[in-house]
């Protein structure tokens, strides 16, 4: 299994997506600390009674949400891009087991994405601090040790996507129905369910993938199409769901499967 | 050691082999031969374990392929040489299979170095040309220095250089000890390469046997021109011979060997310009074994 570990590594290293990727994930970053420094100016401008109503936070937290995004790309692309190429049966000849192919990948993927979520998310929170410098932001005003691990949590997020990606990755074997099945999973599910009659908006949006890791993280979702219907170990433990139950139904698909 | 035992597989209601067996053994290289769609690649996919046999079963030195540990070591594959990615670089494409395997980086450049392509290691596979995926795909069956090689169809699309190096490759290959199956659709490579010769067609065994046997079962009488093949003619069918008129002049002369032929003709004193065993080409011999097993055959008009 270390063998099998240790060549996909290589296999996402040597390939120009996963850069790609990382870069864009980077630049996003950078975007939202420039939009942070923009807030900081709008903030000295607003009389002392506006500036309550200012928050940061929705900024700090569109980080995971789009690096989710980009490493679910990256997880469909470690399945499909094999089977464009053809490389598919290059992997299952040097790996013959079959379950141990899938499952060296979705560690890979799960480090990679865990590492750049964790990156993102919390070096958005910590830049726009700094970038915010000593302004009171309403919700910015706990110490840092309060408010980092929340962070830390809800980029836990960025690896249930990209496990989500590798897996559809796997059972549709294309990266245009994989990665659109992902944007719909990921933005355009949500935005429908939103629009459902109450209660089922709620109850509904409560379960949506997006909205989990701020829930787990025990922030608040109001204002979201998101709903808050479940505690944090609720959404903790429904994220676990949606990383591992749709995997474990590829796998045994691609088990069975001839390549 | 390859052994194929009463294999089937089915799509639907088709078979794409049908209960094929056959051995190939060290120490030669075994031609594995049939029209397009005859099973070939099928065959392999199963021995390799990519694919599930309906029934029977396909073992690599007496196990399956799926349950060796580092199999890589004991089989080396060609399938499909373009089936690499086109962004990674050749080091990189033969890193990545070796480290799946336990095999270092060093075998990696040694592999690159005997098929030619250690200038071009550093280079994006997706500027290959074919001749070059070939080199790196044989590249890669190499990697664990294996006893058993498998190879589909290595010399399509080759210049003559290429189809050469392949040839003197595989026979070395063969003269180490190793076991080497290679797939195609030509009889005319094959005649050149092989030793032993598995012929396919429609997913059934049609032949197995050494290249020489082949020629001698499809053995056409022997050819005879004389100035006077009239006379000639009279002396051989009155020795038991059936004589046929060639175009040209010849004589095809079935039922007697060139001795018995020289000898009578000296005996009767009619002068021989030419005597010798006509066989059918190997090409012939594979075109009437597999008439009719073709998978689209074209319909003559």
């Amino acid at each position: 299994m270390r063998d099998a570990i240790a060549a996909e590594w290589w296999k996402l290293c040597s390939v120009r997506s996963t850069r790609w990727v990382l870069a864009i994930v980077a630049a996003f970053v950078v975007l939202l600390l420039a939009l942070a420094f923009q807030e900081a100016q709008i903030f000295d401008g607003l009389a002392p009674g506006r500036r309550e109503k200012l928050a940061l936070r929705p900024l700090q937290e569109m980080s995971p949400w789009v690096t989710g995004l980009c490493m679910a790309v990256t997880g469909v692309l470690t399945a499909t891009s094999e089977y464009r190429s053809g490389t598919i049966r290059s992997s299952l000849v040097a790996v013959p087991r079959r379950s141990r192919l899938p499952a060296a990948k979705a560690v890979v993927v799960t480090a990679v994405s865990l590492a750049a979520g964790e990156a993102a998310t919390l070096g958005t929170f910590l830049g726009s601090r700094l970038v915010i410098g000593d302004r009171p932001f309403v919700d910015q005003r706990a110490p840092l040790p309060h408010d980092l691990p929340g962070f830390g949590v809800e980029a836990v997020s960025v690896p249930v996507f990209a496990l989500l990606g590798l897996a559809l990755g796997l059972l549709l074997r294309s990266a245009a129905a994989a990665i659109t099945a992902v944007v719909l999973l990921w933005h355009v599910l949500p935005l429908l369910v939103f629009h459902l009659p109450a209660p089922w908006n709620e109850r509904l949006g409560s379960v949506m993938l997006g909205g989990l890791g701020p829930r787990a993280a025990g922030h608040s979702v109001e204002n979201s199409i998101y709903g808050g219907a479940l505690p944090p170990w609720g959404a903790a433990a429904l994220m676990l769901a949606y990383a591992l139950l749709p995997l474990v139904v590829a796998v045994s698909v691609f088990a069975r499967r001839d390549a | 050691m390859i052994e194929v035992r009463e294999l089937t597989k089915r799509y639907g209601g088709t078979a794409a082999v049908d209960g094929l067996s056959f051995q190939v053994r060290p120490g030669t290289v075994t031609g594995f031969l049939g029209p397009n769609g005859a099973g070939k690649s099928t065959t392999m996919r199963i021995l390799l374990g990519l694919a599930a046999a309906t029934s029977g079963e396909a073992l690599v030195n007496g196990g399956r392929y799926a349950e060796l540990r580092r199999p890589m070591l004991e089989v080396g594959a060609l399938l499909d040489a373009s089936a690499v990615h086109g962004g990674r670089r050749a080091f990189d494409h033969l890193g990545w299979l070796a480290r799946s395997n336990g095999i270092g980086r060093r075998r990696v450049a040694e592999v690159l170095e005997r098929v030619g392509l250690a200038g071009a290691a550093r280079r994006r596979v997706g500027g290959f040309s074919l001749g070059m995926r070939q080199r790196l795909g044989i590249a890669a069956a190499l990697l664990g220095d294996p006893g058993v090689l498998l190879f589909d169809e290595p010399v399509n699309g080759l210049d003559p250089d290429g189809v050469r190096w392949i040839r003197e490759l595989m026979r070395g290959l063969a003269a180490e000890g190793r076991t080497v199956l290679v797939s195609s659709h030509l009889m005319s490579e094959m005649e050149l390469t092989a030793d032993r010769l598995v012929i396919v067609g429609r997913g059934r065994l049609i032949a197995d046997t050494s290249v020489r046997e082949l020629a001698e079962r499809f053995g056409r009488g022997v050819l005879v021109r004389s100035p006077r093949p009239a006379e000639l003619t009279g002396v051989l069918s009155a020795a038991g011979g059936s004589v046929e008129d060639d175009a040209g002049g010849a004589l095809t002369v079935a039922g007697l060997d060139v001795a018995d032929i020289g000898e009578r003709a000296a005996a009767h004193g009619i002068p021989l310009y030419e005597v010798r065993p006509r066989s059918a080409s190997l090409e012939e011999a594979y075109m009437e074994l597999t008439a009719g097993s073709a998978e689209f055959e074209a319909a003559i008009s």
